[in-house]
């Protein structure tokens, strides 16, 4: 082969270089696209433990929250900012130990633990230190974050 | 239950590496091709001895994707593709600016002790808790460092003092390694103090309320840094990085209010310091030069040093690569003059702070934007894991920001100087920057992140 050829050949080489790479790129992305689909599978295969799952409708301040994160409940969970909660939730006007939510075997009991700024079921607020009752499907209400019961 | 019913497999990645492979050895021997062209000769017979480079570089990053396999884990399949083909745009660039002799010594001080090191953290992802304990003395090693630096540091051609030889050691630059202990002090530090917000001692100024002396600590020890980097390295990147990585972590780590407060001690603290420079001692004619060069590169203005005219205008001077890496770039086009059939050599300092200008000659704009997603891909990859770790790892999600944050601010203040939008700063670019030590810490920094990943699958879904 002649050294034009040789030119030739690696002016051509070059847009296979670059097909290969914008290639690579968009195998990359595909990639992306099925571990974040995977990721999101997973989370909706998930089998809870107990009949009832609270779903983050708004995550207020709460830095470990997303909208659409699931909770997974036991028959007593407590929540608040403290870290021997069941559940901690860090928004920034839930209080150190929050409410509780019961499983009596049918139904669901929320019982508010003295907070601060309060919990609302469907927007009224819960008396404190009294077990209430939260339906499926109803929003619950515990500083800015909502939350939404799924059975 | 999920994920015991299959068998973990790592198949996007191990095809991807295919093609990265791919990538690499046909740049290499497109480059050793030109080479031989450039002076007359038949390509052909050089083709053979320019496959062992590519090969080896491959080599390392299946021999990474095995460590990942033998961890049995699925999670985090494009963090490796990424940084592979990043070092192949790396590599064949060195090669085409530097030859046969400078790819060479990028791989063996670079890129095997840098491998090395990575799938030791992802065979032993424990290790990153062995940091975490040994945070103060791998911290102290680490500001030493910059000390160290000052006093033994050998001075190079831009007038920086960065690199460290001791005894017959070939010089090493040691500012990488001084970021990453930053990050590692700042995670440990933030971690142990961040979440005892309530009840803790403050000191109490009339109505100012300050919270107490050991959250000054990060401050003071930022800008001790920051000025012994300005002082007696003249290296103002190391700074303006410093400063990115200092702000960014404790915003990551603090609740919004104790952040305003630390930023604001440091950046007081700051301030002070700037100001007793200021009226003190002459900012470093280089960085006058510098922010001169990036209003204007082709200004006839004279540069003064010490207030002495020199005879020499801005566009022979400071503006001088930051004109030829502009040509470079126009010269390129969008999609390149061809491997080895530009004129990269043109830039001062073109394997390493220009290696972007240069890639972005050959390859063209084409290729110049696929790196930067490449680069975005990495930090949202490395965040994402940050994110999803358990509540009360604290340490590990500020590891990981911070070691985001540092890949992804030197690429942008890099880039930014090598299209002249930001002032010219000598950093690396990293994974594609020619510098030994560099590229290790660079590459250690993504075993540490594969390392904390794994615990992302045992998480119970």
């Amino acid at each position: 082969m002649d050294l034009l050829a040789w030119n030739t050949l690696l002016f051509a080489l070059k847009w296979v270089l670059i097909g290969l790479i914008y290639f690579v790129l968009l195998l990359l992305l595909l990639a992306l696209r099925r571990e974040v689909s995977l990721q999101m599978g997973a989370s909706r295969i998930s089998v809870p433990v107990v009949p009832g799952r609270l779903k983050i409708i708004n995550p207020g301040s709460d830095l470990n929250s997303r909208a659409g994160d699931i909770l997974n409940l036991q028959p007593d969970t407590s929540f608040g900012t403290e870290v021997n909660n069941d559940i901690i939730l860090k928004d920034k006007y839930i209080s150190r130990y929050h409410a509780r939510l019961q499983w009596d075997g049918a139904n669901w009991w929320v019982e508010d633990l003295g907070s601060r700024n309060g919990t609302f079921i469907n927007q009224i607020r819960c008396t404190p230190k009294t077990r209430q009752l939260l339906p499926i499907g109803s929003h619950l209400q515990a500083g800015d974050m909502i939350f939404e019961l799924l059975d | 239950m999920y994920r015991a019913s299959q068998r973990p497999s790592r198949q996007s990645e191990a095809l991807l590496l295919v093609f990265t492979s791919l990538i690499a050895i046909l740049g290499y021997l497109m480059v050793a091709a030109a080479a031989q062209l450039r002076q007359g000769f038949d390509p052909l017979p050089a083709l053979p001895a320019a496959l062992l480079p590519p090969l080896l570089l491959s080599a390392g990053a299946f021999g990474l994707h095995i460590a990942m396999r033998t961890r049995r884990v699925e999670v985090e399949q494009i963090v490796l593709p990424v940084v592979s083909l990043l070092l192949a745009f790396g590599l064949v660039t060195i090669f085409r600016l530097r030859g046969a002799e400078g790819a060479w010594q990028q791989i063996t001080r670079g890129l095997l002790p840098g491998l090395i090191l990575a799938s030791a953290f992802i065979l032993r992802p424990q290790l990153v808790e062995f940091v975490r304990r040994w945070t103060l003395p791998i911290s102290a090693i680490g500001l030493m460092l910059p000390i160290a630096t000052a006093i033994f540091g050998v001075v190079d051609e831009t007038g920086a003092r960065l690199a460290l030889k001791l005894g017959p050691l070939p010089a090493i630059q040691t500012s990488e390694m001084i970021k990453l202990s930053l990050v590692i002090f700042l995670a440990w530090f933030i971690d142990r103090e961040g979440e005892q917000v309530e009840g803790r001692a403050r000191i109490v100024l009339g109505r100012l309320r300050l919270p107490a002396v050991r959250y000054f600590i990060p401050g003071i020890l930022f800008v001790s840094m920051a000025t012994l980097a300005l002082v007696q390295m003249s290296d103002f990147g190391a700074v303006l990085i410093l400063g990115f990585l200092f702000a960014a972590m404790l915003y990551a780590g603090f609740e919004t209010r104790l952040f305003t407060t630390i930023a604001g001690i440091g950046l007081i603290l700051a301030l002070l310091v700037a100001l007793v420079l200021a009226f003190s001692w002459d900012i470093p004619t280089v960085i006058q030069h510098r922010f001169a060069a990036f209003l204007d590169p082709w200004s006839i203005a004279e540069i003064q040093v010490n207030g002495r005219p020199t005879g020499i205008t801005i566009a022979e001077g400071p503006g001088y690569q930051i004109q030829q890496s502009i040509y470079a770039i126009v010269a390129g086009g969008l999609a390149g003059a061809g491997l080895g059939f530009g004129s990269p050599d043109y830039i001062p300092l073109a394997a390493s702070d220009f290696i972007f200008a240069a890639i972005l000659e050959e390859l063209g704009a084409a290729v110049g934007i696929v790196i930067l997603v490449l680069f975005i891909i990495l930090l949202m990859r490395i965040l994402r894991v940050a994110l999803l770790l358990p509540r009360g790892q604290v340490f590990e999600r500020l590891l990981l920001i911070g070691i985001g944050m540092h890949l992804f601010t030197q690429v942008f203040v890099m880039v930014g100087g090598t299209l002249n939008i930001m002032p010219l700063t000598g950093v690396t670019v990293p994974f594609l920057s020619q510098g030994g030590a560099a590229l290790m810490i660079n590459l250690l920094e993504i075993g540490i992140v594969l390392a904390v990943a794994q615990r992302l699958e045992t998480r119970p879904i």
